[in-house]
């Protein structure tokens, strides 16, 4: 009977200490060193071209260990803020530069103009519209790693069999809205069981698109510049216009409500694909022959549209100097790893690294780095990311055909206002 | 004497605490910290000032909110009839004395243990247009047709209302099958004396004997169908646009990625009052001797 009651107690006495031990995240590691939590959302190729940057800095010293931690993309940002909130967030984490207002405002994140200067990092390094797109409320809050713009992959091998390749074997495309559809025509034309563009009718990669155009045609920013009373600044009539264009190539140029154009592409049975620039790593391991080149400036104002993955220190109530410092250093650290980080395809956040030899020897992505400065980043409001729900569902709409242009803009309009009510 | 049942009385405590402590703190204690929720701005990382009553103004005036509101009401008034009728119709079958009877028991039983991530995935792939299934089979059959079932409104409700019965029906059937096999033969028996053929069988007795698990399953089906939320956030996500979007992916949305958990609570708390009402209309019709009809 003594001896059962002992074994009960052993095993809940076990339990209980399994239980605790779980619950706590170790500061550091068995041999002392500083334990660093970070969290990535990278998926595919991104992600272990991010977990080698990882491995070299844990073995570039002996004082910090970095734990590379991966959280599903969907809901990403739910559980940072959750986990932040109950004071059990990480120690550094990717964000989008667009997400930044939000998260600031939502008092998540540590300003880091103290800590980079500690440590030497000088923002005045980066790219000049990172920097601004990093600047929150006056203070910095985040560190670039990368710029990440929309761009075109074209199949070098389908442009060839449709004579659209120059002597260089780039393609040919007269930088007029006319001549960038015809260019599509033609292949379409010689090419008539592939798909001219492979992207789908809807959904981001239209809005990117929408929003490349919008700019490139003179447009307003869409929110005045207003953390978090802004007013929609969105101008409606070149807002329709750049609807109208993209449209033109629905149908035709491009089959309505493709599943899955990646795969498209991959399988050789597209000639084109717009995306963002994590396709060229992806491409270039799946030995497709293809290039990659920005968008022509067709409109009268160069704009690009893009992205960036910027790193952030969640603020932690309890934490040491030394701690903040460690973080700090990490940071730096995959800042000045762009070169490895642009294998994925992205574009380093220094111009310093992108001018490099290096860099410059590396296939396809140069072609598309001097985009790099021309990135329109979103405007800085927290309602960003609801706001470009909004904008995507209404451009599904109009490239569907369920609405004109002018009833998907105006309908673009009442939802913002209604979000930023 | 009463020492002796004071202790028999406590005896099943030990037993009975554990549930009852998660009981507490999962389900009573977040109804009513929710209630709390829903009269203050709240956001993931704290509550802030309190508000009384606007949010449920702002819910009642947000034509998002009655857009979502209609698209569940339709999912609910489509799929009910369908989910029961089709239930009855195929534990019927199933309950045929013939050599498939296991099969078929098994075959319409089986996509209800799948979870919805499964059963969404294999929908769209089989819906998708170019390369789909259906699509391709539709085309077998000389329709020169591409339909597009997830970008138009009115099919991709045909597509989820489908999905949706292929996944669930199921386990209605089951409840269906086991009230058919609790149906005493005697009452067959008397009515193949008096000289009843089947289909008077099957309205005289069957039916009105299957009538109280069929207000169950009613019930259930009701409640389960206003709730609808997985297999449309991952088939359509509420679209194309807002067309298919339920209020429980509203809720999500505005909670989950607008961190306004204070006006989702609000919305909450509003498809709760209606589903107590639903609930209460239909066990008041119900009444109590199972004699509705």
């Amino acid at each position: 009977m003594i001896g059962q009651s002992k074994k009960w107690l052993l095993v809940v006495s076990c339990s209980l200490i399994l239980l605790t031990a779980c619950n706590r995240t170790e500061l550091t590691t068995s041999d002392g060193r500083i334990q660093l939590n970070y969290w990535v959302l990278f998926g595919g190729g991104d992600l272990s071209y991010m977990q080698d940057i990882v491995t070299s800095f844990n073995e570039s010293q002996d004082d910090i260990y970095v734990n590379i931690i991966l959280q599903d993309f969907d809901d990403y940002y739910t559980k940072l803020v959750t986990s932040v909130a109950a004071n059990r967030g990480p120690d550094v984490a990717v964000s989008h530069a667009a997400v930044l207002p939000e998260l600031v405002n939502q008092g998540l994140t540590e300003p880091l103009n103290d800590l980079s200067q500690e440590v030497g990092l000088d923002f005045n390094d980066f790219y000049e519209n990172l920097q601004d797109a990093m600047e929150v409320e006056g203070s910095f809050h985040a560190v670039p790693i990368d710029s990440h713009p929309f761009i075109l992959y074209i199949n070098t091998e389908l442009a060839e069999e449709a004579g659209l390749l120059d002597d260089d074997g780039q393609p040919i495309i007269e930088e007029t809205p006319e001549g960038f559809l015809h260019f599509f025509q033609e292949a379409t034309e010689a090419l008539p069981d592939k798909t001219g563009i492979a992207i789908p009718t809807g959904g981001l990669d239209v809005y990117r698109w929408w929003w490349m155009t919008y700019f490139q045609m003179g447009g307003t920013p869409i929110f005045s510049d207003d953390l978090t009373n802004p007013e929609i600044t969105l101008d409606e009539e070149i807002a329709v216009e750049a609807a109208d264009y993209l449209l033109q190539f629905f149908g035709d140029v491009i089959p309505m409500h493709l599943s899955d154009p990646y795969e498209n592409f991959q399988s050789g049975n597209a000639f084109s694909l717009m995306t963002g620039v994590w396709g060229t790593g992806i491409w270039e391991a799946a030995d497709l022959p293809f290039t990659a080149v920005p968008f022509p400036q067709l409109f009268d104002v160069d704009a690009a549209q893009g992205g960036s993955h910027t790193l952030i220190m969640p603020i932690h109530s309890e934490t040491t100097d030394e701690r903040q410092r460690a973080k700090m250093e990490f940071i730096q650290y995959v800042s000045d790893s762009g070169l490895e980080w642009a294998k994925a395809g992205h574009i380093p956040s220094k111009p310093e690294i992108v001018e490099s030899q290096e860099y410059q020897d590396m296939p396809y992505r140069s072609d598309y780095a001097s985009i790099s400065p021309d990135v329109v980043y979103t405007d800085q409001t927290i309602y960003q990311s609801a706001a470009e729900t909004d904008m995507t569902r209404s451009l599904d709409e109009i490239m569907a055909g369920r609405l004109t242009p002018e009833e998907g803009i105006q309908k673009m309009i009442n939802d913002l206002e209604v979000t930023i009510r | 004497m009463n020492k002796k049942s004071w202790k028999n009385e406590l005896r099943p405590l030990p037993f009975i605490l554990p549930f009852f402590i998660v009981y507490v703190a999962f389900t009573v204690f977040p109804i009513f910290k929710g209630m709390q929720m829903s009269f203050f701005n709240w956001t993931l990382i704290e509550q802030q000032d309190f508000i009384g009553l606007a949010h449920y103004q702002n819910v009642l005036t947000d034509p998002n909110f009655w857009e979502a509101f209609g698209n569940t009401t339709l999912f609910v008034v489509l799929s009910t009839p369908t989910m029961v009728i089709l239930a009855l119709f195929l534990a019927l079958l199933a309950n045929l004395n013939t050599r498939f009877r296991t099969l078929i028991r098994g075959a319409f039983f089986i996509p209800s243990i799948l979870s919805v991530s499964v059963i969404s995935y294999v929908a769209i792939f089989m819906l998708q247009p170019y390369t789909g299934v259906v699509n391709n089979l539709i085309q077998a059959f000389g329709i020169d047709q591409e339909p597009f079932w997830l970008a138009e409104p009115s099919l991709a409700w045909v597509s989820i209302i489908g999905v949706t019965l292929w996944w669930t029906v199921g386990f209605n059937m089951i409840l269906f099958l086991t009230s058919l096999q609790n149906i005493p033969d005697d009452l067959y028996e008397a009515a193949e004396v008096d000289g009843a053929t089947r289909m008077m069988m099957f309205w005289k007795i069957t039916l009105p004997q299957l009538l109280p698990i069929t207000r169950v399953i009613l019930l259930l089906q009701v409640l389960a169908s206003f709730k609808v939320f997985g297999q449309i956030l991952l088939i359509t996500g509420g679209g194309p646009g807002t067309s298919t979007r339920p209020i429980i992916l509203y809720i999500y949305e505005m909670g989950f990625e607008r961190y306004d958990l204070g006006y989702a609570a609000a919305m909450s708390y509003l498809l709760f009052v209606v589903l107590l009402l639903l609930s209460l209309v239909q066990l008041r019709l119900g009444g109590k001797g199972g004699r509705m009809i």
